[in-house]
């Protein structure tokens, strides 16, 4: 630990060097130096998000915020967690929690997780830097108590409780798909988590969600069978998730890249997402 | 630091004096006060001058033939870093000018002098995220207060003497995504004020609370499906559940009644407009989505439904029907009618029977609308289907749609006017479309989804924005005067045969009410985009508007961007009279 910090530390200097012109005094413009000499690194993640980011008893919790906390360590700061309300689109997320912050005063973070990581996204964000790809997030369609004959075409889904995140993916999938056929059948959620809480708890009976959202409600007791065959006519083939710094942050950027490469191949990461039964998948990018 | 001191010091008296004459300091405008505001050119007592909220002065000390000569009496700043867009309509009485500013702030000024009397400052959490800047659009007066509303969504009553809180009750919770911008009306004792949110997963609905403790009296959602209350029980389903929307997407329907409402003591009735549904991809939602993009005519004792129109059924093209319907009487084919009118975001100026809510025309009152070639006989219009926008996940990325008016509408929240005169609507407009498609490299909350993309575009070399006077009688345009930047503030007319209007290069204009004709202008240092007011003071006529650039548009770029990229930030109002 206190080797590879070090070693960090060392590199990130060795970063700085290459552009002497940005070490500017004690506090100065170098987004890495900054946070070493403030002692702290803000973290921005999105809130009511599980199992990344979520409250629970007053207390923050979520894979995110660990992620979150083992960054901060690893470059020898304390860790500052802010929880931002989604907007819109992620894009307006990144000029609220990244670049510019809130109108009301939200102060901008030194880095934000959960950020998609995908070129065609990233180019039209300029503001920020997208780095670090961490997980390999997809949808999948599980049920419970035998109800819905998982691998059966959708429209053989007729008449039974689906379950769905309201205005994602899968809610456009199962509401507007196959001339909307089961438009009828679908309840709303405000949250993917939710949706599959519905279903463990019997109030549905099927759900479309994401990987991880399911894989931590199986490991918090529920029983849900997970369809194998591919979805007919689902446009989404999963996404990259990573994180993101401001465009002028690249030495903290960079730093923050080799901690999480780090904790990919040490195992470390596969670690972290174990205690919520998430099973770590890298990114395609990673 | 004097300054402070005499401030303290005045507001020491203020509370000596209340204490010994409280029953006298409580007095103030009453109901028939305000029901009587458009006839009463001695103060400025409702948003929109009157209950119907014509904008209409029967002034007409400053007219056409001496306007030229108008110049500032006084300019007051709303100071600090706090700038951004100030929409707000002043308030006038007792000598005294209230204004609400941006970041939910209140404003009392001397109305002789312009001196600050006291600010309220609300207390805003930072974790707001306004979907279209941090306005406010005006405060509502009654008795000994001064009500408006906040960004979190709250509804305060301030002493309107001091500035101090009497009341102050959520009503939403920003958290889920609420906000609140509009001016709050008082009818019969009861502040009646809409929802708004930028957020999905928001259901419309118009609220009505006790003027004196704040307590809720009733709430009518606009969605169909979704109960109402009165006096704590329930008051019977809004229109008939699932009857024109599929599953329970009626629970999260939109709708939302951000810009408020107007009155009609005549009819008893209240007249909100409703904003588009959600979701925003119309193929998901079949049918007509009721009661979205409608005007709902509403008893303002029980909050029940009289009657509806919808002005873009099953929206595709997120037209808010949120534009104010403004009721006004006219001969048609002869006949003597009570009727109302809006100017609404998909380009079409509607005209109704108030009593009922029957269509009686839709006029074009822009320059092109491609989503619909007008309204048939009933009230439905044509549309063109091939410009809806498609349908995501059938392709990769849909094509691409040019739809116009843009989403900003060819009219937004800026109030027209009508002249009891010249029978003549003021319709401050703007000349947009917008390119539309399935975007299909979206993300929300971190994961990915199907969005749209826009990029909203001019459509005319000289102009975007256009204020057009329209024959109510004939649906057609008398007269229109074309701004370069898009037109975002309010319009006042006079029987001084005056229209006055802002614009975002900074001045306040005048124009001859009958033939368009420029008449005077004024630079107000900054863009105007408030809603300016006249009233008569000590003999002579008055006439206040706020300055202050801001708003939606500039959160929009693109080409159209070009016409105002170079306005500066303000936060000033500005008072006018012709010199003695």
């Amino acid at each position: 630990m206190i080797s590879r910090r070090s070693l960090l530390g060392a590199s990130a200097a060795l970063a700085l060097g290459l552009l002497p012109g940005m070490v500017a005094g004690p506090l100065g413009a170098a987004p890495l130096g900054k946070v070493r000499e403030l002692g702290v690194l803000r973290v921005v993640v999105y809130k009511d998000n599980r199992p990344w980011s979520w409250e629970e008893g007053g207390r923050l919790t979520g894979l995110d915020v660990d992620l979150a906390r083992a960054i901060a360590a690893k470059l020898g700061v304390r860790a500052d967690i802010a929880e931002l309300a989604a907007d819109e689109s992620v894009d307006d997320d990144l000029r609220h929690g990244v670049w510019k912050g809130g109108l009301l005063g939200f102060a901008p973070g030194d880095l934000m997780l959960h950020i998609p990581f995908d070129r065609t996204f990233a180019a039209r964000n300029d503001q920020v830097a997208i780095i670090a790809p961490y997980y390999r997030e997809s949808f999948g369609f599980v049920g419970a108590g035998g109800e819905v004959d998982l691998e059966a075409p959708p429209t053989g889904w007729r008449g039974h409780r689906l379950a769905a995140e309201l205005d994602s993916i899968p809610d456009f999938y199962l509401i507007g798909s196959f001339g909307g056929i089961l438009a009828r059948d679908v309840t709303h959620y405000p949250s993917g988590a939710q949706a599959v809480a519905a279903v463990a708890s019997g109030k549905a009976d099927a759900v479309l969600a994401s990987r991880a959202q399911i894989e931590e409600a199986v490991h918090g007791g529920a029983k849900l069978s997970l369809r194998k065959g591919p979805l007919p006519a689902f446009t989404s083939p999963g996404w990259d998730i990573g994180m993101a710094v401001k465009e002028s942050s690249r030495t903290l950027g960079d730093a923050v890249e080799e901690i999480v490469a780090a904790m990919a191949s040490s195992g470390e990461m596969k670690a972290l997402f174990a205690p919520y039964g998430v099973e770590w998948t890298p990114a395609l990018a990673g | 630091m004097k300054g402070r001191l005499t401030r303290a010091l005045s507001g020491a008296a203020i509370v000596t004096l209340a204490m010994a004459a409280a029953p006298l300091l409580a007095e103030g405008p009453t109901d028939a006060d305000l029901m009587n505001d458009a006839a009463t050119p001695g103060d400025v007592l409702t948003y929109g001058m009157g209950p119907q909220a014509q904008r209409f002065s029967p002034l007409k000390a400053i007219n056409a033939s001496n306007v030229a000569k108008l110049v500032p009496a006084f300019a007051a700043s709303l100071g600090g870093e706090k700038q951004r867009g100030q929409e707000a309509q002043p308030i006038v009485y007792d000598g005294t000018i209230y204004v609400t500013g941006s970041y939910s702030r209140v404003f009392a000024f001397d109305a002789r002098t312009g001196e600050e009397k006291w600010q309220y400052d609300a207390r805003l959490p930072e974790a707001i995220m306004p979907c279209c800047d941090v306005v406010n659009r005006g405060a509502a007066i009654y008795g000994d207060k001064i009500i408006f509303a906040t960004l979190d969504a709250h509804m305060v009553a301030l002493n309107r003497h001091t500035g101090k809180v009497i009341w102050n009750k959520q009503t939403a919770d920003y958290q889920a995504g609420y906000s609140a911008t509009a001016a709050p009306m008082v009818v019969k004792g009861k502040v009646i004020y809409g929802n708004s949110g930028g957020e999905f997963g928001i259901t419309g609905a118009v609220e009505a609370r006790d003027v004196n403790t704040g307590e809720l009296v009733w709430r009518r959602p606009t969605i169909e499906g979704n109960m109402g209350t009165l006096n704590g029980k329930d008051n019977g389903i809004t229109g008939k559940a699932n009857a024109s929307w599929t599953g329970d997407l009626w629970k999260t329907g939109g709708g939302a009644t951000w810009l408020g409402g107007t009155y009609d003591p005549e009819t008893n009735l209240l007249f909100f407009g409703t904003g588009n549904p959600a979701p925003w991809n119309s193929h998901l939602r079949p049918g007509d989505n009721l009661y979205t993009s409608s005007t709902l005519a509403i008893d303002p004792d029980t909050g029940v439904i009289k009657w509806h129109f919808q002005t873009t059924p099953h929206d595709g093209w997120d037209f808010d029907g949120v534009n104010e319907f403004i009721p006004f009487d006219a001969t048609i084919n002869g006949k003597p009618m009570k009727l109302g009118a809006k100017a609404d975001r998909n380009g079409y100026f509607f005209v109704l029977d108030r009593t009922n809510g029957k269509f009686i025309s839709a006029s074009k009152f822009v320059m092109q609308t491609t989503w619909a070639n007008g309204f048939n006989k009933n009230g439905r219009p044509n549309y063109n289907d091939a410009n809806r926008p498609g349908a995501p996940g059938e392709a990769a990325k849909g094509s691409s749609v040019f739809a116009s008016p843009s989403f900003l509408g060819g009219k937004n929240w800026m109030p027209m006017a009508y002249s009891q005169d010249t029978g003549l609507f003021y319709v401050p407009s703007n000349d947009w479309g917008m390119d539309i498609w399935n975007e299909p490299i979206a993300y929300k909350k971190g994961a990915a989804y199907l969005g749209a993309g826009f990029t909203i575009k001019p459509i005319a070399e000289d102009h975007i924005g256009a204020l057009r006077a329209m024959d109510p009688r004939t649906g057609k345009i008398v007269w229109e005067y074309k701004n370069k930047a898009p037109l975002w503030g309010g319009v006042l007319s006079t029987a001084g045969n005056l229209v006055f209007t802002g614009t975002p290069e900074g001045y306040l204009k005048a124009f001859d009410a009958r033939t368009g004709q420029e008449l005077w202008k004024f630079q107000t240092g900054s863009g105007v985009v408030g809603s300016p007011v006249t009233w008569e003071q000590d003999g002579e006529q008055y006439v206040a508007v706020m300055s202050g650039w801001g708003g939606a548009v500039p959160l929009w770029g693109g080409e159209v961007a070009k016409s105002f990229k170079d306005i500066n930030q303000g936060g000033s109002l500005w008072v006018f009279k012709l010199p003695r």
